[in-house]
């Protein structure tokens, strides 16, 4: 049992870092533009299937360094044509607007590269278990950990030394004043934008590699990425992290002891984390830490 | 340049609304494939063709759309030409009750097919009856829709879950071994196949190790199989379809549990192997139906016609499961000369489906008693690959329908027909 338990907490860590992926991404938005984007998991979706389609030509690694910036690209268009009018408005125009995107995102990959999922091979030594006890510990999940943790750290530094990083994490607390300084806001979200939206493209080209590549495959990492914002805090990036590998655990647990509710168990903890602290855990308004 | 700022109107409230907006993006209604004319006789088709079945239900329509071709190029029903009409369930029983009413009402379609999900199939059921409409269901296996709650206007196409089950327990358990883990998909049909596996371990005399119950839609199976392979079962058997099948497959190899345990399963499809990279075609399964058969009269034509359609990819079993349910409607009404239901229905208790349409060895036919199609069941091994790129399935027996079906009596279905 005490093996059960001690495989369980870290393959859920491991399952966290996924989630922390797309969290980040969604948080970053959400903290500076204030939408709510739904169609996340839609660009997860992009970034997979745009690594699929070249890595007949790039390879494996070509496609990891070529398709989340290119999901990014699209994302930038995304932003400038459809959610950068709506700035202005009451938030639910772009929650609305990313919500009906999801949708056409799914039927366009689906138009595109059929509703019948493909397949993504990976290195063949990224494709073992570590030893034969750690059998859920494979080369690949490894490697998936480690792309998230230097994610994390670049996307840190980003916002504590970089120009852009400060402007981010400024525009955060507030947006008028920092366009009263004189920074070009509308760049920055713009920027903002594309650094998330890589994100779900990095995600997504991950994602691909562990499970089957179809269009609908960003919906169900895309509500756990909610709630890890949510059980972290609402602006507060660490936070999200936070919550990213809280929920990876508590659904992992739940899996040994109450396997039913391995999907539910994540809602509950959002909802105990709202009772005892209503922020989040590290949430404060409008606060990037 | 003036710039617009938008002041911070997001907490903590709006997101917990996003959120759960954000569940309802799984159920909600996109879009509607139909295709309208001017032709007389109409029949609806029910299948989600948004959601993870997407792939499958695409095949049903493949297979649909060439047979109501075939129909019509033959003079079609009663000399009337058919035409079909296409709704979207999107993978929701709301949703697809409502689109068979529409169907029904709205649009007057005189026969429904429909839906890959059991869940939906069940309750579009309960609306063809009470409508009074011939239905044929093509892809939904649980149980009880020719079981306890069969109903005299609805036949099945595809195989119930006790016959999945039956067409392979046997083999699993000679040649894998009597100890048997579960990893089972949580809704109506995941249930019923392993209540039929469990039933029949049981009676050969195996153990089960454990039943892993995996929401539909679960991406990540990784604390489901440290369960499983801590169990050291001889058999870890995988009863998820679609998406579900492919995430599972894909990490058990990733994680190596197929070369300390034998992987295995009931139903497996094409549009499963071919989602998943050639390592992970593993196992023993049955298929409904196989596009490659030695010496089956019409098959080569059939597979040639699809082929034309979809830029040479194969007919799968869904394809097949389309085709036949259009079909059955045709030869059933030209031959009775009625488009009555209650006539139809009658008639179909015992049809046998022509060689050109059953594209199978053995005899196929609608069971009277329960209003299930005796198909074959396709009992093989998944190959990494094959003479064609689309050959994943090596079948090494096809086992007929009324050898796989429980008799009449065990299956709880008591037929009341309209006075």
């Amino acid at each position: 049992m005490t093996q059960l338990l001690v495989f369980n907490i870290t393959n859920g860590l491991i399952i966290g870092t996924f989630y922390v992926l797309m969290a980040l991404g969604l948080s970053l938005i959400l903290n500076l533009s204030n939408v709510i984007n739904f169609a996340h998991g839609g660009f997860l979706v992009i970034g997979g299937y745009i690594a699929y389609t070249i890595t007949p030509y790039v390879g494996f690694w070509g496609a990891l360094l070529i398709a989340p910036p290119l999901t990014a690209v699209i994302g930038l268009a995304v932003e400038r044509v459809l959610i950068r009018p709506l700035y202005g408005r009451d938030p639910l125009y772009s929650l609305l607007l990313t919500f009906g995107l999801a949708f056409i995102i799914e039927d366009g990959t689906r138009f595109i590269w059929g509703a019948q999922g493909k397949p993504v091979t990976i290195p063949a030594f990224l494709a073992q278990p570590l030893s034969y006890e750690f059998f859920f510990i494979t080369g690949y999940r490894l490697f998936m950990v480690a792309v998230v943790l230097f994610i994390v750290a670049l996307l840190f530094l980003l916002l504590r030394y970089t120009r852009l990083g400060i402007r981010i994490r400024a525009g955060t607390l507030d947006l008028e004043t920092v366009s009263a300084l004189g920074v070009n806001v509308r760049t920055l979200r713009s920027l903002n934008f594309a650094v998330g939206i890589y994100l779900a493209g990095l995600s997504g080209v991950l994602a691909a590699g562990q499970l089957g590549l179809e269009p609908t495959m960003g919906a169900g990492v895309l509500m756990p990425s909610f709630i890890a914002i949510i059980v972290g805090g609402v602006g507060s990036l660490t936070g999200t992290l936070l919550g990213g590998l809280l929920i990876g655990v508590a659904s992992g647990l739940a899996a040994v002891f109450l396997p039913a509710a391995s999907e539910a168990i994540m809602y509950v903890l959002m909802a105990v984390v709202l009772l005892i602290r209503p922020r989040g855990l590290l949430g404060e308004e409008g606060m990037m830490t | 340049m003036a710039t617009t700022v938008a002041h911070h109107l997001f907490d903590r409230r709006t997101v917990l609304k996003g959120a759960a907006a954000a569940s309802a993006l799984q159920v909600a209604s996109p879009f509607i494939i139909a295709a309208r004319g001017e032709t007389p006789i109409r029949i609806g088709m029910v299948d989600p063709f948004t959601g993870v079945y997407a792939a499958v239900a695409q095949n049903e329509l493949i297979g649909a759309k060439l047979a109501v071709e075939q129909i019509n190029a033959k003079g079609g029903v009663l000399g009337r030409p058919i035409e079909l009409l296409v709704e979207d369930s999107a993978n929701d029983v709301g949703t697809g009750v409502q689109k068979t009413r529409k169907l029904i009402e709205r649009d007057q379609v005189s026969f429904i097919v429909g839906d890959v999900n059991s869940g939906i199939a069940q309750a579009i059921a309960q609306v063809t009856a009470e409508k009074k409409v011939l239905h044929v269901v093509s892809g939904g296996h649980t149980d009880s829709i020719t079981g306890k709650d069969c109903k005299w206007n609805v036949y099945r196409v595809c195989n119930t879950t006790r016959m999945e089950a039956n067409s392979v327990t046997d083999l699993l358990f000679s040649k894998y071994g009597k100890k048997w883990h579960f990893i089972t998909p949580d809704y109506a049909f995941g249930h019923t196949l392993y209540d039929a596996c469990a039933a029949n371990l049981k009676k050969l005399g195996g153990t089960i190790t454990g039943n892993e119950l995996t929401p539909l839609g679960t991406s990540d199976f990784s604390a489901y199989l440290i369960k499983a392979r801590a169990a050291n079962p001889d058999v870890l058997l995988l009863l998820p379809q679609g998406s579900d099948m492919v995430n599972c497959l894909k990490q058990i190899v990733q994680f190596g549990i197929n070369k300390q345990i034998h992987v295995a399963g009931t139903q497996q499809e094409l549009e499963s192997l071919e989602s998943l990279p050639p390592e992970a075609r593993i196992g023993i399964w049955m298929f409904e139906w196989y596009w490659k058969q030695p010496n089956t009269p019409h098959l080569a034509e059939f597979v040639a016609d699809v082929r034309k359609r979809t830029n040479g990819k194969v007919p799968t079993a869904r394809t097949w499961f389309g085709f036949t349910s259009v079909h059955t409607y045709a030869l059933v009404a030209n031959r009775e000369k009625t488009l009555d239901a209650q006539k139809l229905a009658q008639a179909l208790g015992d049809f046998e489906l022509p060689p050109e349409i059953k594209l199978q060895p053995n005899k196929v036919y609608y069971r009277k008693g329960d209003h299930q199609l005796m198909t074959s069941a396709f009992v093989g091994e998944a190959q990494s690959k094959g003479s064609d790129p689309e050959d994943l399935f090596q079948v090494n027996e096809i086992v007929a329908g009324d050898k796989t079906a429980p008799p009449v009596a065990d299956t709880g279905c008591t037929l009341q027909w309209p006075a």
